[in-house]
């Protein structure tokens, strides 16, 4: 029998702190945010495609209770940091959970500014069949999703296929952009139209982008590494 | 291709969270929503000198009942006097007098000469910095404080003893040998031991000076889990040097400073957002 | 610097300071053997000489007369050409027999033969009765200074003068307890007498040694007692008392010796130098109370100062020396057996 094969003795179970709940109600704060910001954005693409203004008035004035998310998270983050002194996963958690935060809050006011485009198209007829903007929003949401999955169960494989699908979208915006200017140059009258789905169009690019910000985030939360600009991101970054 | 219709219904962790929102929000700051808390304690204008120095200024002080205080402040800065003038430890030390002011508790000053201090110390538990458990059997700790007032039936002695060792967590870890030595214990559990024996005589308060000092993080994170299970029943004051704990336990944070009250208010403010400079210099450790 | 070949940080080498180390220490330990050399000299002297007195050849080989007769003369003389020892009773029942042998030539010594019973029976009443009476004022009195008693001017002047008191030289003691017991009280040369005596004597040990104990027991004791809600009494009593008590009675060992081996005090107020009866002996229990007894020690100094020295007396002397010595060692073993039972009960 040699000693180096001696098993570590087994820790002691966990304490469950009374403080731990607080860290879960923090969670589950961020997770109804993610929740209600991916809701937003699927409502105003859908209120956008069917010309449904009263789902597209709905969405803006759910704007609010994103806002008062954001401020609740913030609030239980200062307050953890401050009185429960949190460190490692913690610390990443709440610091993590902040700036998710602010990512959902923005996707929450594109999601808006999508939805005062659409009731300002609904009054004209569409300029095409709407295809790419789904499948832009589609995958923005599929890419929010994942992070948001990320968070719930440390995925952090998915997380990065979300950094990388990132340029797909990127890829539509652009291509988009070059189809509606050519309409604007043939028909001048399209002029405004073309111009709210260019912006609508831009608005789903970022909430890519914030989706991306935020995979990246819960990467950090999931390993304590920072994957931002990295080489590992850019290595695939144009397969999409 | 995925539609934009479609894609919320695929989120299969999602129904199951939001039910549980309301559970969660209950960790919210105690005292926010709380109602109005009775003032169990009410110190008025205290000054207290041992001999001739002075070691407490006009102190005043209003102490809810159900609450955990935590009394901060650098050494020698009068916090562990106050606890002790609470339950009259200090008589026993020659010498020291209440020069002013007054102790009430429940209305009644605790200074009085027609006030038994034995009384006031039924009422008024303690657990020291240095754990102190006797040396006899873990049951005999328990219930030295029962047998002082006469109780001796065996059935009621053994109530005791589960009630007070669950109450203090150490049912568990002790059952089986309760008859065995309390010094045979770590010390953390020799400092658990401590506060079920004080919670055994039924006070209404425990004073707990310094808990934790001599106690490793996970005995203190214990002792910590315990005052917070205690404040729904007893009134809790504790004098801490840890920022941390002060933090983490109390609902309410007294600092002090040579012998003067600095600052009082609800915890988070203390430590978010303390209204005087000294004190913000003291809880972020950049003191003097 | 020849010797310091490649000479690493840590190399050993010669300075004043380690010489001067040794030179202390050696006298340290010159000091310590020296003691202990005249320790041994003394105790192997009284084992060496004793043993003859107290064993024998043949079985079952210990002198049990020397233990459990009472003193006796010796008669030695010639008879038939054969050189015979005996004790008092023995020589009458022989001269019965043989009504020549009273005309022989006999010489008698005083206390030569028989034992030493009685004195070993008085020498454990006066030890159990003192150490009790000593036991009991000296710890009420160390409670009270320890515990009760505010540290004034008069406080440190009572201590100052029980120390004082443990200087006081015992024939002092002797004189104070003729005078106070003896004479004042009228108890006579009595037990009582010596009781009291001997247990003023170890008083200041008990006391000052008492309190170190009360002393040393940790004040988070009382303190905890008391923020339960217990009297000052109850805590010394309950949660002070039984832990100093280890303490007590390892001082109490010191008295005993003491105690058991003081000549002087008992010389005026409760020692006989021959007393036909046992101490229990007696026509009423008070009467118990009210006699004198025969003691070790001062057997010891009657016999080597009061009557003739030859080679007979010496044998009793040494044997009783080594009795005492067993006795004092057999008392003080039973004390730290209960105190280590004591110890072991509450530990901390």
């Amino acid at each position: 029998m040699s000693t180096t094969t001696d098993p570590v003795p087994p820790f002691p179970p966990h304490i469950k702190r009374f403080f731990d709940a607080e860290l879960e109600s923090f969670r589950s704060h961020l997770i109804l945010m993610g929740e209600t910001a991916a809701s937003q954005v699927r409502s105003a693409v859908k209120a956008l495609v069917e010309g449904n203004t009263s789902l597209a008035d709905q969405v803006i004035a759910a704007d609010d209770e994103i806002d008062q998310l954001e401020v609740k998270i913030d609030e239980e983050a200062m307050r953890y940091m401050n009185l429960r002194a949190p460190i490692a996963t913690e610390l990443r958690l709440v610091i993590v959970g902040m700036k998710a935060s602010h990512d959902l809050e923005r996707v929450g006011d594109e999601a808006t500014s999508i939805a005062k485009r659409a009731v300002r198209l609904s009054a004209e007829p569409p300029l095409k069949p709407y295809v790419d903007i789904p499948r832009m929003a589609a995958i923005a949401l599929e890419m929010l999703r994942d992070a948001l999955d990320c968070f719930l169960n440390g995925d952090t494989e998915k997380a990065l296929a979300v950094c990388r699908r990132d340029a797909e979208v990127d890829q539509i915006n652009k291509q988009l952009y070059r189809e509606l200017t050519s309409f604007m140059i043939e028909k001048p009258g399209t002029i405004s139209r073309a111009i709210e789905l260019m912006f609508i169009s831009k608005s789903l690019e970022r909430i890519a982008d914030h989706a991306t910000n935020i995979a990246e985030e819960m990467i950090y939360l999931a390993k304590g590494k920072d994957v931002r600009h990295s080489d590992e991101l850019k290595k695939n970054g144009g397969a999409g | 291709m995925v539609t934009a219709a479609t894609l919320m219904e695929t989120r299969s962790p999602a129904p199951n969270l939001r039910p549980t929102m309301p559970a969660a929000a209950t960790g919210q700051p105690a005292g926010t929503a709380a109602p109005a808390a009775e003032v169990l304690i009410d110190i008025d204008h205290l000054d207290f000198f041992y001999g001739a120095s002075q070691a407490l200024y006009d102190v005043s002080l209003r102490l809810d009942t159900r609450k955990v205080t935590a009394f901060i402040g650098p050494s020698g800065c009068g916090k562990s006097t106050l606890l002790r003038c609470l339950n009259r430890m200090n008589d026993l030390i020659d010498g020291t007098r209440v020069a002013k002011g007054s102790i009430k508790i429940r209305g009644v000053d605790i200074n009085r000469p027609d006030v038994d201090v034995i009384e006031l110390r039924k009422r008024v538990g303690m657990v020291f910095q240095k754990s102190n458990p006797f040396p006899k059997s873990i049951y005999e700790n328990i219930t030295y404080g029962l047998r002082l007032q006469g109780a001796t039936t065996k059935a009621r002695l053994d109530e005791v003893v589960e009630k007070s060792l669950r109450g203090a967590a150490l049912w568990e870890e002790v059952k089986d040998r309760l008859h065995t030595s309390g010094l045979g214990l770590s010390g953390g559990q020799q400092q658990r031991l401590c506060i079920a024996r004080a919670i055994a005589v039924e006070p209404e308060i425990i004073l707990m000076d310094e808990p934790c000092s001599a106690l490793d993080p996970l005995a203190t994170a214990k002792v910590e889990e315990l005052i917070h299970e205690l404040k729904t029943k007893f009134t809790i004051i504790i004098v801490t040097h840890n920022m941390q704990q002060a933090a983490r336990c109390s609902d309410k944070t007294a600092f002090f400073y040579i012998g003067r009250l600095i600052e009082y208010a609800d915890t988070q403010q203390i430590f978010m957002n303390p209204s005087n400079p000294q004190t913000e210099a003291y809880v972020s450790g950049r003191f003097g | 610097m020849a010797a310091l070949v490649n000479p690493h940080i840590f190399q050993t080498r010669p300075s004043a300071a380690r010489r001067w180390e040794r030179a202390c220490f050696g006298l340290f330990g010159a000091a310590t053997y020296l003691v202990l050399f005249c320790g041994a000299a003394v105790f192997l002297t009284i084992v060496a000489k004793g043993s003859r007195t107290i064993f024998k050849a043949e079985a079952p080989f210990i002198n049990t007369t020397f233990f459990t007769d009472a003193p006796e003369s010796l008669y030695v003389f010639e008879w038939q050409g054969k050189k015979l020892e005996m004790g008092d009773r023995e020589h009458r029942a022989f001269i019965e027999q043989h009504p020549d042998a009273a005309k022989v030539k006999t010489e008698s010594y005083i206390y030569a033969a028989g034992g030493i019973f009685p004195c070993i029976v008085g020498t454990v009443l006066l030890v159990v009765g003192s150490m009790t009476i000593a036991l009991v004022l000296g710890v009420c009195a160390a409670v009270y200074l320890n515990e009760y008693a505010r540290d004034g001017a008069f406080i440190r002047f009572v201590r100052l003068a029980i120390l004082n008191l443990a200087g006081v030289p015992s024939i002092v003691f002797g004189l104070f307890g003729f005078g106070m017991f003896v004479i004042f009280f009228g108890w006579n040369v009595s037990l009582l007498s010596g009781w009291f005596t001997l247990a003023f004597m170890v008083l200041p040990v008990i006391i000052t040694a008492s309190e170190e104990s009360l002393k040393a027991v940790p004040k988070g004791f009382r303190e905890g007692s008391l923020a339960l809600g217990a009297t000052k009494w109850q805590t010394i009593r309950k949660n002070v008392l039984p832990y100093a008590l280890p303490g007590i009675l390892t001082s109490s060992i010191l008295g005993i010796a003491r105690v058991a081996g003081e000549t002087a005090p008992i010389m005026f107020t409760a020692a006989y130098v021959v007393r036909d009866k046992l101490p229990w002996q007696v026509e009423k229990f008070s009467d118990f109370f009210f006699q004198g007894v025969m003691a070790l020690p001062y057997h010891i100094y009657v016999v080597s100062s009061k009557i003739p020295q030859n080679e007979y007396t010496e044998r009793v002397q040494y044997g009783t020396a080594l009795v005492f010595l067993l006795i004092v060692a057999v008392i003080a073993t039973a004390s730290i057996l209960l105190r280590n039972n004591l110890r072991n009960r509450y530990k901390w």
